[in-house]
């Protein structure tokens, strides 16, 4: 479904991705781990035409590497950012409609979030409030709410487990696992690889912009590879 | 048929509460109210006019705009060429070139000019303005402020300058500005909750974000200053339509530096907050000006204290920038106040 090849990603001068090449399959759910600075959200930006990049970004057989960001969104990629970038100043509602930007019909877009007002109760009781009043957690599901707004095909997740205690970051998961029974695709980029691999049909493992390893989730989960590479220790 | 989002019903409900406002002040003054009072509520309503369009940019955008007062300006005098009677302006305008002297318009067709003149320059202007940074804007929107008051100071064989231009019919009373001013409420509410007025508040909360959201931040921020000239444009016809005489000093910096004390004040982020802003420093000022002649008050004679007013309106942005940055009202339109919010 969506398929990369030789991207090399740019933040100015400085190469941050030197030419890896991953492919996610419909319907499955593929996690991008490294450690800090490895170049997992370079690459998410560069999916999301937000980074400068080369090489090929195709998604459903098309090439959308030329591709602005809206005409990106409209294809069907829809990402939940790292840091989760909630609009703190808006309401809970208004964040939502705001994953929604392309979607033009009011009456459209309001079944839609009813619908994942039923499905995430917690903001449905918060929906007029300021997002800046949520818990860590709940920005979380805002984040995810809001992406699904757009009605993606694709989902691409940057480490939605950031910041949050062990007990919301197990919610969060339960959450992701829920959306891929129900036949999402979803693109997963974690530093916490354990949570992630338990998640992950197949996971690419990245260090200094490359990627070192990749294989099912059970692979690298024996792999002393992994765990050195996660831990910075050789 | 526009179809009006769940956000821009409410809005409409926050806009007829704020409308019943303006009604009550505005009846009570005109049946009340000396002739003293009545002028000085309307011009109330016409800085509340000028909030209202500094309100559609800085508050969604939230880049700081000073050259607001210069675009009440270009409406004012665009309207004031247009209509003022061709044997006025011979005698007033003797020496005016492009044969700005030998015509003149009906009212409403005056008006409409003033208001495509001046959206058009806002236009050219904002496509520069809206791809700076926010400090980089403000500064470009000062020099702008200042370009456009030399022009009026020294074309004075179009503007006059310093001087009176006078002549220019009085169309409107207090009521037709009441009837202005609740439209203009109206549209900065609908705008405020649309589509283009959340995106463009997000985008002023997050740019990034923003953007990965697909918002095109440079349009809808265009769009929002345009609409804010517009605005403006009115707010400078209604002054010219009502005083009949207009000169270039109220265009300049006590008028900029009063607009912006009203809307930090009562929180730029919100129309209610605009509104609430201009009215307390309308109002509040009144009260200094008194305390200027040096009254005796509650037997007490007080000392003349000239100035008085200009301190107050430095002290009310410094205290509210000190202790309540997002102003009264913050983030809260008026009907969010009639339903609790829970924390």
């Amino acid at each position: 479904m969506l398929t990369i090849q030789d991207l090399h990603v740019f933040h100015g001068p400085i190469e941050a991705v030197h030419g890896i090449s991953l492919e996610v399959e419909q319907g499955k759910c593929i996690s991008l781990l490294g450690p800090n600075g490895a170049g997992k959200t370079s690459t998410i930006s560069a999916i999301t035409g937000i980074a400068r990049s080369t090489g090929l970004v195709r998604f459903e057989g098309r090439d959308l590497s030329r591709d602005s960001v809206e005409a990106r969104i409209a294809a069907g990629i829809a990402v939940s950012p790292e840091g989760r970038r909630i609009f703190s100043n808006l309401t809970v509602l208004e964040n939502l409609t705001l994953g929604a930007a392309l979607q033009k019909d009011a009456a459209e877009k309001a079944k839609d979030t009813d619908h994942w007002f039923s499905l995430f109760p917690i903001l449905a009781e918060r929906r007029d409030q300021s997002a800046g009043t949520l818990s860590g957690g709940e920005q979380q599901m805002l984040a995810i709410a809001r992406a699904l707004m757009a009605r993606p095909k694709i989902l691409l997740l940057d480490e939605p487990s950031l910041g949050l205690a062990p007990k919301i970051v197990r919610q969060i998961f339960d959450l992701i696992a829920d959306l891929k029974t129900r036949g999402m695709t979803i693109l997963l980029v974690e530093q916490n690889a354990t949570q992630a691999l338990k998640l992950a049909d197949y996971a690419y493992l990245m260090s200094s912009g490359r990627i070192v390893a990749h294989g099912t989730a059970d692979d690298l989960g024996k792999s002393d590879k992994l765990m050195a590479e996660l831990t910075g220790v050789a | 048929m526009i179809r009006l989002s769940s956000s821009q019903r409410s809005g409409l409900v926050g806009a007829a509460l704020l409308a019943l406002v303006l009604v009550a002040i505005g009846l009570l003054t005109a049946y009340f109210g000396s002739r003293y009072q009545v002028r000085l509520v309307y011009s109330a309503y016409v800085n509340l006019i000028v909030v209202l369009g500094l309100q559609v940019f800085m508050g969604n955008a939230r880049i700081t705009n000073l050259s607001h007062s210069a675009f009440m300006g270009i409406g004012a005098y665009a309207a004031a060429l247009c209509v003022t009677p061709e044997n006025i302006k011979k005698i007033s305008l003797p020496d005016a070139p492009w044969g700005l002297a030998q015509f003149s318009l009906d009212p409403v067709v005056s008006a409409l000019i003033a208001v495509v003149i001046t959206a058009v320059l806002a236009l050219l202007l904002g496509m520069l303005i809206v791809r700076l940074t926010s400090i980089g804007a403000t500064i470009v929107t000062l020099a702008i402020l200042v370009i456009i008051h030399a022009i009026f100071l020294y074309r004075t064989d179009i503007f006059k300058g310093n001087q009176a231009f006078f002549g220019i019919p009085q169309v409107f009373n207090l009521t037709s500005v009441i009837a202005i001013a609740i439209l203009v409420v109206i549209v900065c509410r609908l705008f405020r909750e649309s589509r283009w007025g959340i995106q463009l508040r997000a985008s002023a909360d997050d740019e990034v974000g923003a953007a990965a959201m697909g918002v095109q931040i440079y349009r809808l921020r265009l769009i929002a200053w345009v609409l804010g000239a517009v605005i403006l444009a009115v707010a400078g016809i209604c002054y010219a339509y009502f005083l009949g005489t207009i000169s270039a000093r109220p265009f300049y910096f006590n008028h900029v530096f009063l607009t912006l004390a009203m809307l930090i004040l009562g929180g730029m982020r919100t129309v209610t907050g605009a509104v609430l802003g201009t009215f307390l420093i309308s109002f509040g000022l009144e009260g200094v000006r008194y305390l200027e002649t040096g009254p005796v008050f509650l037997g007490i004679d007080l000392p003349e204290a000239l100035g008085l007013s200009g301190i107050a309106l430095g002290a009310v942005i410094v205290l509210t920038m000190a202790l309540r940055p997002t102003g009264i009202m913050g983030n809260r339109e008026i009907e969010t106040l009639f339903v609790r919010q829970r924390h």
